[in-house]
């Protein structure tokens, strides 16, 4: 029995994905379990098994279509057997109540990525009004609790005509939904367009307050100096400032839990794990990759897994569980010769540092016998949320970062 | 005493001052009215409700009788059977369970067993309520119970308007009627009430505030906690409308069912318990009446199935409160 291939729903609120590759062609064979197609997501590249065996046929996605969620678009057949003419009309997260034909049983069975556990659920008032107004409710996705479809759903649909026309949000049949067009002649990546939403979101929503510290630099470069070349013999990675930082990031975050906190909507949470995030530069816009127990001080560890974030991040393999769930952001544009910048937060986190270039910098060295000096010095900007922090807290925090970078060889060395 | 002579039209009353004003009105009205039972004369009730009635009208008319609920409302039975119109007053409604006897297979249940020949013109004063630190035996609210027994009148005002109106409709009632009150409204809930002569009958439920997105039903003190969720649920675009059965027996069906028909929405409140409660019978109703008008499933907000703790914090958290009306309120909105 044909069994089809939808697009995945790989994230809780991912409405569309984009078809990156077929890693079969059309009318070859396909062992269950075998990669199939590679999709991009808001957050990543992530390469999607075959559910079944079959022969790959009725491909109706091309490379670079940006698709619906739950959408087939293509099927695993068995010899002789040909696509299903008509596909079940298939909605995000869900399934429906009123399948009309034997052919879409199959669809279902066949999309565990977007079936969910019930039927589509309408109100008894919203069921009365379709049948009065004639509007096919297994066309609409509800707005009511838990997406069940209500009066109101039913009104706009009749008002829109969608009795005969689908809505776009629910395209119902899978051969003739258009991939959805951003109107570029180039459809924008995800990730450019997710970066666009999320930091116009963040900066039209999140009170942005700055604190900003000069630090002497030379206990990192001694800690370096110190520590690198042995990391780089064992485990073949080369250390860096940044990972020196996310460490000692990271070991003062755990004496600031409110810095630590998030925003939610209505109060503070508290995060009880320290998970650092360091922005990472991709190919149209930037990502927020996860360092796992940064906090923990195991400087070759934090290195090793930087090296194979940027790594995954340069040729976008990056999977969603590698760029979720930071409490904590380090930007740093050192090696782009930036002194000072201000970085925008990653919501729910309540804070995001921003780090200049190390440079020798003339500084006053009051009670030296030459009262002026030259040191490698670095300008650490935090931006934080003013609705989890203030000032002075900021401060706070920034002056044990400052002290932590300086007595940096006591705690790491 | 209130002077009523020289008031203006409108004046602000206490709850509490609004059932003293027609207790005593009707008193001096009809002089077959007796009002009895523990710390009613000089102490004037536990909550001051009745301060000063004994002085117009003497210790024959408000009498003091000792700790024995069910034996002083077996006399106000009786003398109501014979002539009179007495008002037994039950200091905390959790005392009611002493009563029963005399309320459902007496008063309840004469007229009927007689073929009409007598009647029983009986008010049975109780109050509900908890939060105010009295702990379990003395918090209830059991309005439910007589709500049940064919017979029974059950009236559960939340206004001092609607308390005198419907104060005076229940003693000029000929059949028993259980007269709940909240104490913690004896002071807290002020209103305006006209000095004029008015009634209220029982079985008028009243739209206490108007709106279109979802309907609160509340009974007594919940009535005040949905205005305020309302109020809260303005600020969000949510027009909410809140809808005061004031008596549960005889009860305005239809006032209830049109206004779920017209918001689509329903939440139940109501300070006694959930299970079996007054809550769960509105929820029928609602939910029979209005089914093809619903677009979420009509939800009860009660107190909690619990002993009510004495302890403050524990107490509070077993009373539905605005913010739990507002949140569920915005859950059933899809909000």
């Amino acid at each position: 029995m044909a069994v089809s291939v939808v697009m995945p729903a790989l994230e809780m609120a991912q409405e569309t994905g984009k078809l990156v590759s077929w890693k079969k062609k059309e009318g070859e064979k396909v062992a269950k379990g075998e990669m199939l197609l590679e999709v991009e997501t808001d957050k990543a590249v992530v390469e999607i098994e075959a559910q079944a065996a079959g022969i790959l046929g009725g491909v109706t996605a091309k490379i670079g279509d940006v698709v619906p969620v739950g959408q087939t678009i293509a099927w695993l057949l068995q010899p002789d057997e040909k696509p299903p003419a008509t596909t079940a009309p298939t909605q995000t997260g869900r399934t429906l109540d009123n399948r009309p034909a034997a052919a879409a049983t199959a669809a279902a069975t066949a999309a565990p990525e977007a079936a969910s556990s019930g039927p589509i659920r309408v109100s008894p008032k919203a069921r009365r009004l379709a049948k009065e107004l004639g509007v096919d409710v297994s066309r609409l996705r509800g707005s009511g609790p838990d997406g069940e479809i209500v009066a109101e759903d039913i009104q706009a649909a009749a008002k829109a005509g969608s009795a005969t026309a689908p809505g776009p949000s629910a395209p119902a049949d899978a051969r003739t939904a258009p991939p959805v067009s951003t109107g570029l002649g180039e459809s924008l990546t995800s990730i450019g367009r997710l970066m666009a939403e999320r930091t116009t979101q963040s900066w039209t929503s999140v009170p942005h307050f700055f604190v900003t510290r000069d630090v002497d630099g030379s206990a990192l470069v001694a800690l370096r100096e110190k520590l690198g070349p042995s990391i780089e013999k064992s485990r073949g990675v080369k250390l860096t400032y940044t990972d020196l930082l996310t460490a000692i990031v990271a070991r003062v975050l755990k004496q600031h839990p409110r810095m630590n906190a998030s925003w939610a909507g209505k109060g503070i949470k508290a995060n009880p794990e320290v998970r650092m995030g360091l922005a990472m530069a991709v190919n149209d816009g930037v990502v927020v990759a996860v360092i796992n127990k940064a906090d923990a001080g195991d400087l070759a560890d934090i290195a090793v897994q930087r090296r194979d974030l940027t790594e995954r991040a340069r040729t976008g393999k990056l999977t969603p569980a590698d760029i979720s769930g930071a409490t904590f952001t380090i930007s740093n544009l050192g090696m782009y010769h930036v002194d000072q910048f201000t970085a925008i937060i990653v919501p729910p986190q309540a804070g995001i540092l921003a780090v200049g270039a190390m440079t020798d910098r003339v500084v006053p060295m009051p009670g030296a016998l030459i009262p002026i000096g030259v040191r490698p010095m670095l300008t650490l900007t935090l931006s934080g949320d003013h609705r989890v922090l203030d000032g002075a807290r900021g401060a706070a925090f920034l002056h044990d970062v400052v002290e932590g970078i300086q007595s940096a060889e006591k705690h790491f060395g | 005493m209130l002077d009523t002579q020289s008031a203006p039209a409108l004046r602000d009353l206490t709850f509490g001052e609004a059932i003293r004003e027609a207790i005593a009105e009707e008193m001096r009205r009809d002089k077959t009215i007796v009002l009895m039972g523990e710390d009613v004369a000089e102490a004037g009730t536990t909550f001051k409700v009745l301060t000063g009635l004994v002085d117009e009208f003497g210790k024959d008319r408000i009498i003091d009788t000792p700790i024995s609920e069910a034996g002083f409302t077996g006399i106000g039975v009786g003398a109501a059977m014979t002539g009179m119109r007495p008002i037994v007053d039950i200091m905390f409604g959790d005392f009611l369970t002493l009563i029963m006897d005399q309320l459902v297979n007496q008063a309840a249940k004469i007229h009927y067993m007689s073929g009409g020949k007598w009647k029983v013109p009986l008010v049975v004063r109780a109050t509900m309520g908890a939060t105010r630190r009295s702990a379990a035996q003395h918090s209830q609210s059991l309005h439910a119970w007589p709500s049940h027994i064919p017979g029974l009148k059950v009236v559960v005002p939340s206004t001092p308007y609607d308390a005198k109106g419907l104060m005076k409709s229940a003693i000029r009632d000929d059949n028993p009627v259980v007269f709940f009150e909240d104490k913690i409204s004896y002071t807290k809930v002020k209103g305006q009430v006209p000095s004029e002569e008015y009634t209220i009958p029982l079985g008028v439920g009243d739209v206490k505030r108007e709106g279109r997105d979802i309907t609160f039903i509340g009974t007594s003190s919940m009535v005040q906690v949905a205005l305020g969720a309302a109020t809260m649920l303005e600020e969000v675009g949510i027009s909410a409308e809140v809808v005061d059965p004031r008596t549960t027996w005889p009860l305005d069906e239809k006032t209830l069912i049109e206004s779920v028909k017209k918001t689509s929405r329903c939440i139940v409140m109501d300070e006694g318990y959930g299970r079996y409660g007054v809550g769960a019978e509105f929820a029928a109703l609602v939910a029979e009446g209005a089914f093809y008008n619903l677009d979420a499933p009509v939800t009860r907000l009660c107190a909690m199935h619990v002993p009510i703790p004495f302890s403050p914090s524990l107490e509070d958290v077993t009373v539905p409160t605005e913010r739990q009306a507002f949140d569920l309120a915005m859950k059933l909105c899809g909000r």
